[in-house]
C-alpha cells in the first residue's frame, strides 16, 4: 500500500490534475459551436453512461466511509435524493403542483451541496457512535424515511409524479438535438467523476486515509494514539454526503425534472454491490466493480429483447435474482471482491 | 514532580463495583507495578486513567493539570500513552503504517493537506518514518516493515506495540501486562527496554499479575484487591507484607 | 368517517400481531447468531404462500394450513439458513447482513418470477361482531390473528422456560462464551433458532396471507417495522419484541388519529422515525441491551 502510494505520489499527474483539464475542455466544448454527435441506438448505452457517472461520484464517497473507514452507509441514496430534490426545487420554474422557486441553476447546485451535507451532519452525529450493524439500519432507515417524504409531501415535490420544468443548463448550450446534449453531458459528468475520483484518492492515499484504515482496523487504539476518531468518522460521512448531493443536482439538471423513481434503493444496492465487487478500498477497483455490475444490467436489458416466453416482469425480477446471487456468492467466496487486499480487510478468502 | 495523580476513582458496571475509590500517585521518573489477583481492578482502573471509559467519580490530574473525563486522544497528545492487555495492534495495517499511523502532529492527517499534497505533510511523513525505522530496528522487527501486522508472531506483536507507543514520545507510558505470554527470553528484552527507556527518564507504569518479573524491575509496587488500594511501597516491603500475602493466596 | 380510538387500537392490536411473530423471530436470530437477517421478510412471505397453496390448492381448513405454513416454512428457513449463513457464522455482523440482503433479493424475487407480482388472498368466511354501544366492531379474522400470536408467543414461553434446549437458548443468548463452557451445544442452539425464527415467521406469513394478500413482497414491506419493534423491545429480547410489536402497531393505528388526512401514509414512516429515535436515545430497548460501540 504504501509502496503504490509512494509510487503516485512521484507521478506529477494524477487524477485530479486530469478531471480538472477535462473539465475545463468540457467547458470550453460547451461554449464552442463544436458538438459531438453519437450513432443511432447508442442513446441507451449512453443514457447508462451518464448514470455511472453519476454513480460513481456517490461510489468515492461511499468506499471512502466504507472501503477505508469502515463505516457501514447504508443510505447514501438519501444524499442523492436530497441533492437531487434541492436543486430542482431551488430551481424549477412554475412545476405543475410543486415548489420551484425559479433561481439559477449554479444556486441550485450550491444549495443541492449545502442540504445533502447538513444532514449528513445531522446524521452523522447522532449515529455514528452506534455499532456498524445498527448503523446500516439507521441509515437504511433514513434513506425509506425520506423517501416517503418525497411521495407524501407532494404539494412541494410533486409526489410520484415528480417535479418538471427544472433547467437543463446543458442542453441550453447546444441545438444540435438529444445525442449532442448526451455527449456533452457524458463529457461534463465525466470530468467531474474524474476530479472527485481523484480528490478522494488523494486523501485514501495520504496519512489521512491511513487513520480512516485504522479505525476500520480498532477504533479504540487509534483513539489512544492521539487520533479524533468521531471527528474523521463525521468528516468521511459529510464528504460522501455532498458529492452524493451534488451528483443528485447533476440528474435532475440533466433531466429537467426530479422523480422519486431515480431515488429508489436500487441506487444503494447498485453502488453497493459494484464496490463489492470491485473490492471495498481499492479505489480504482470499485469503480470497476460499478462498471461490472452496471455493464451486467445494460446487458441483460439487451438480452430481454432477444428471448421470448418471458414477461418483463418476470425478466426484471430474474436479473435481481442474479445480482443477489452475485452477492452471495462474492461475499463467501470472494469477501475481498476483485482487486480487493485481503490482508488490508481482514477477511479470509 | 508528581506525574500522575489519581484520586478517588471509582467504576462499577451494574451492581458490580469494579473499583471503588482507587487513589496514589506517580513521580516522574518512576517505574511502578500495579498488581493484584484477577478481578482486582488493575485494568478498570488503566482503562479510567486513560478516559477509554468514563469513571463515576474521582480524579486525574496528570502533569499538572487536571485531566479527567479528558478525551483518549487529548491524553496520548499530552503524553499519556497507554497499551492494551491483548495486544491490539492493528492487523489489517502494515507495520510501517502502524508506525506512522502514531506519529503525532501530522499535517497530512488532516483533509486539506492530503488533498493540496503539501510539503509539510510530506515532510513530515519523511521525518515520521526515519523515527519509525530507528524503532523498529532497535525493537528488531525492521525486516517486517511491510508486512501486516496480523502476520506478525505474538512477541513480536508485543514489540510492535511498545515501538508504536514510543512514536508519540510519552511522558507516562502505561503498560498492561507487557509480558503476558512472553517467552522468559522475550521478557528479558521487554524489560531491557523498559529500563533503558526510563533510564532516559521516561515514567512507566506496568500492570502485571505475576509478582517475579516485576520485582526486581520496578521502584514501587501497587497492590490492588477488590478494587481498592490495599498497599503500595517498595517490593521488598510489599512482598512481607501480610494482607498482601493474604490477598494473594486467597484470591 | 370518525374512526373511535377503540376501534384503532383492536387495528393497532392486529398490526402488532402480525409484526410480533417476524420480530420475535429476527431477535432470536440477531440474539444467537449474532445477524441482522435482512432475509427475515422472505421468510414470512414463504409463510404466506405456503399458507396459500395449502388452502387455495390442497384444500385444506385454515387452521391445518397454520402449521403447514409453521412446519415447511420452518424446514425450508433453516435449510437457507444452513446453506448459506451457518459456513461463514464467524465472519462477522456485516459480511452476514450484506449475505442476508443477497438471499433477501434471491428469494424475493425468484418467488416473484415464478408466482408473478399478483396478490393472492387466502379466503376465509369472515364473521362480525359489532359493539355499537362501545363504537367498535372487531371480526373473526382479527381475533384468529391476535388469537393466533398470542398462542405462540405461550407456546414460544413455554420451550423458553421449560424445555433443556429452550433454557440453552437463553443462556447463550445472555452469554455464548460462558454457554460454550458450560457445555451448551451452541451449533445445536442455532439449529433450534433458525427453525424457530422460520416457523414463526411462517405463521405471521399465513396471518398476512389471509388479512392481505400472498405477494413476493408481503413480507418486506413488514421489515423494517419488524426491526423497529425487536430493537424497540431491547434487541435479542424476545418478550421484548412482543411488547415493541404490539406499542409500534397500536402506534400506528392511533397515529393515524392525530396526522392529517395527506399524510396517514406516513404512518409507516413514523415507525422509522420511532426506530431512529430509540437507537439514539436508548439504544438497549426498552430493557437495556448495549449495541453501542463504547
Amino acid at each position: 500500500m504504501s509502496a503504490e502510494s509512494g509510487r503516485l505520489e512521484d507521478l506529477p499527474v494524477d487524477a485530479v490534475h486530469l478531471g480538472a483539464a477535462l473539465f475545463v475542455l468540457a467547458v470550453l466544448l460547451l461554449y464552442s459551436p463544436l458538438f459531438v454527435q453519437p450513432p443511432g441506438g447508442t442513446f441507451t448505452v449512453l443514457e447508462v453512461v451518464v448514470l455511472f457517472l453519476l454513480y460513481a461520484m456517490i461510489l468515492v464517497g461511499l468506499n471512502l466511509q466504507f472501503g477505508h473507514a469502515g463505516l457501514v452507509n447504508f443510505g447514501p441514496v438519501a444524499f442523492f435524493a436530497v441533492g437531487g430534490y434541492t436543486a430542482a426545487m431551488v430551481t424549477a420554474e412554475n412545476p405543475f403542483g410543486a415548489v420551484g422557486l425559479g433561481l439559477a441553476w449554479p444556486v441550485g447546485i450550491v444549495a443541492a451541496v449545502l442540504a445533502a451535507a447538513a444532514l449528513g451532519v445531522v446524521l452523522g452525529v447522532s449515529t455514528l457512535r452506534l455499532r456498524d450493524d445498527f448503523l446500516a439500519i439507521v441509515t437504511l432507515a433514513v434513506a425509506e424515511i425520506i423517501y416517503d417524504l418525497i411521495i407524501a409531501f407532494r404539494d412541494y415535490t410533486g409526489g410520484s409524479l415528480g417535479l418538471n420544468n427544472v433547467p437543463r443548463p446543458i442542453a441550453g448550450t447546444t441545438s444540435a438535438g438529444d445525442g449532442a446534449v448526451l455527449v456533452s453531458t457524458i463529457i461534463v459528468f465525466g470530468a467531474l467523476a474524474v476530479l472527485f475520483y481523484g480528490v478522494f484518492r488523494r486523501l485514501s492515499a495520504s496519512p489521512y486515509g491511513r487513520v480512516l484504515r485504522a479505525i476500520r482496523a480498532d477504533e479504540q487504539v487509534t483513539e489512544t494514539l492521539g487520533k479524533r476518531v468521531f471527528r474523521y468518522k463525521l468528516a468521511v460521512f459529510v464528504y460522501g454526503a455532498a458529492v452524493a448531493g451534488l451528483a443528485g443536482a447533476l440528474l435532475v439538471f440533466y433531466n429537467g425534472a426530479a422523480s422519486a423513481g431515480f431515488f429508489t434503493i436500487n441506487v444503494t444496492v447498485i453502488v453497493w454491490i459494484g464496490m463489492l465487487i470491485g473490492g471495498a478500498g481499492n479505489d480504482r477497483g470499485v469503480i470497476g466493480g460499478l462498471a461490472i455490475i452496471m455493464g451486467f444490467q445494460l446487458f441483460t436489458r439487451f438480452l430481454n429483447d432477444q428471448i421470448p416466453f418471458v414477461t418483463q416482469d418476470q425478466f426484471a425480477s430474474l436479473r435481481l435474482v442474479l445480482v443477489g446471487l452475485l452477492l452471495m456468492v462474492i461475499i463467501k467466496y470472494r469477501p475481498e471482491g476483485i482487486w480487493g487486499n485481503a490482508d488490508e480487510l481482514g477477511v479470509d478468502s | 514532580m508528581t506525574l500522575l495523580a489519581v484520586e478517588g476513582v471509582r467504576r462499577s458496571f451494574g451492581s458490580l463495583v469494579a473499583v471503588e475509590g482507587v487513589s496514589f500517585g506517580i513521580e516522574a521518573g518512576e517505574i511502578v507495578g500495579m498488581i493484584g489477583p484477577n478481578g482486582a481492578g488493575k485494568t478498570t482502573t488503566f482503562n479510567c486513567i486513560s478516559s477509554v471509559i468514563d469513571s463515576d467519580a474521582g480524579t486525574v490530574r496528570f502533569d499538572g493539570a487536571d485531566v479527567t473525563g479528558v478525551p483518549p486522544y487529548a491524553l496520548a497528545r499530552r503524553g499519556m500513552v497507554r497499551t492494551f492487555q491483548q495486544t491490539r495492534e492493528l492487523e489489517t495495517v502494515t507495520v510501517a503504517d502502524n508506525m506512522l499511523l502514531a506519529a503525532p502532529e501530522h499535517p497530512g492527517e488532516r483533509a486539506w493537506h492530503a488533498i493540496g499534497r503539501t510539503s509539510a505533510s510530506a515532510q513530515r511523513e519523511a521525518a515520521a518514518r526515519e523515527r519509525a525505522m530507528e524503532l523498529l530496528e532497535v525493537f528488531d522487527i525492521a525486516g517486517m516493515v511491510e508486512e501486516y501486522a496480523g502476520n506478525l508472531s505474538g512477541g513480536q506483536r508485543k514489540l510492535l506495540e511498545l515501538a508504536r507507543s514510543l512514536m508519540l514520545d510519552p511522558k507516562l507510558l502505561m503498560l498492561d501486562e507487557p509480558f503476558a505470554g512472553v517467552n522468559p527470553s522475550l521478557t528479558d528484552e521487554i524489560v531491557g527496554h523498559i529500563e533503558a527507556l526510563n533510564d532516559e527518564g521516561m515514567t512507566l507504569l506496568i500492570i502485571e499479575h505475576e509478582l517475579e518479573t516485576l520485582t526486581d524491575l520496578v521502584d514501587r509496587l501497587i497492590v490492588l484487591a477488590d478494587g481498592e488500594v490495599l498497599a503500595t511501597g517498595p517490593p521488598a516491603e510489599i512482598m512481607d507484607n501480610e494482607e498482601v500475602i493474604d490477598a494473594y493466596l486467597g484470591g | 368517517m370518525e374512526i373511535p380510538l377503540a376501534q384503532e387500537v383492536i387495528f393497532g392490536l392486529v398490526i402488532g400481531s402480525y409484526i410480533a411473530l417476524g420480530a420475535i423471530g429476527f431477535t432470536l436470530v440477531y440474539g444467537l447468531v449474532n445477524m441482522i437477517n435482512f432475509a427475515h421478510g422472505e421468510f414470512i412471505t414463504i409463510g404466506a404462500f405456503v399458507g396459500y397453496l395449502a388452502v387455495a390448492e390442497v384444500g385444506l381448513p385454515l387452521p391445518v394450513a397454520v402449521f403447514v405454513a409453521l412446519g415447511g416454512t420452518a424446514v425450508v428457513g433453516w435449510g437457507i439458513a444452513r446453506i448459506t449463513f451457518e459456513p461463514m457464522n464467524d465472519a462477522g455482523a456485516v459480511p452476514l447482513l450484506l449475505m442476508s440482503i443477497g438471499l433477501g433479493l434471491v428469494l424475493r424475487n425468484g418467488i416473484r418470477v415464478i408466482a408473478g407480482p399478483d396478490r393472492r388472498s387466502i379466503r376465509t368466511d369472515v364473521a362480525t361482531y359489532r359493539f355499537d354501544d362501545l363504537g367498535f366492531f372487531v371480526t373473526s379474522q382479527q381475533l384468529f390473528i391476535i388469537g393466533l400470536t398470542l398462542a405462540s408467543v405461550l407456546v414460544l414461553h413455554l420451550f423458553l422456560s421449560r424445555t433443556m434446549l429452550g433454557v440453552a437458548m437463553r443462556a447463550t443468548a445472555d452469554n455464548e462464551d460462558l454457554a460454550l463452557v458450560s457445555g451448551v451445544d451452541t451449533r445445536r442452539v442455532r439449529n433450534a433458532v433458525w427453525l424457530a425464527a422460520s416457523g414463526l415467521a411462517g405463521v405471521a406469513g399465513v396471518m398476512l396471507g389471509t388479512a392481505q394478500a400472498a405477494s413476493p413482497t408481503v413480507g418486506f414491506g413488514q421489515l423494517l417495522l419488524i426491526i423497529t419493534a425487536a430493537i424497540l423491545g431491547g434487541a435479542g429480547s424476545p418478550y421484548g419484541a412482543v411488547a415493541g410489536s404490539y406499542l409500534l402497531g397500536i402506534g400506528i393505528t392511533v397515529s393515524v388519529v392525530f396526522l392529517p388526512e395527506s399524510l396517514t401514509s406516513l404512518n409507516s414512516t413514523m415507525a422509522f422515525v420511532v426506530l431512529i429515535v430509540v437507537l439514539l436515545l436508548r439504544p438497549g430497548g426498552l430493557v437495556n441491551r448495549e449495541v453501542r460501540t463504547s
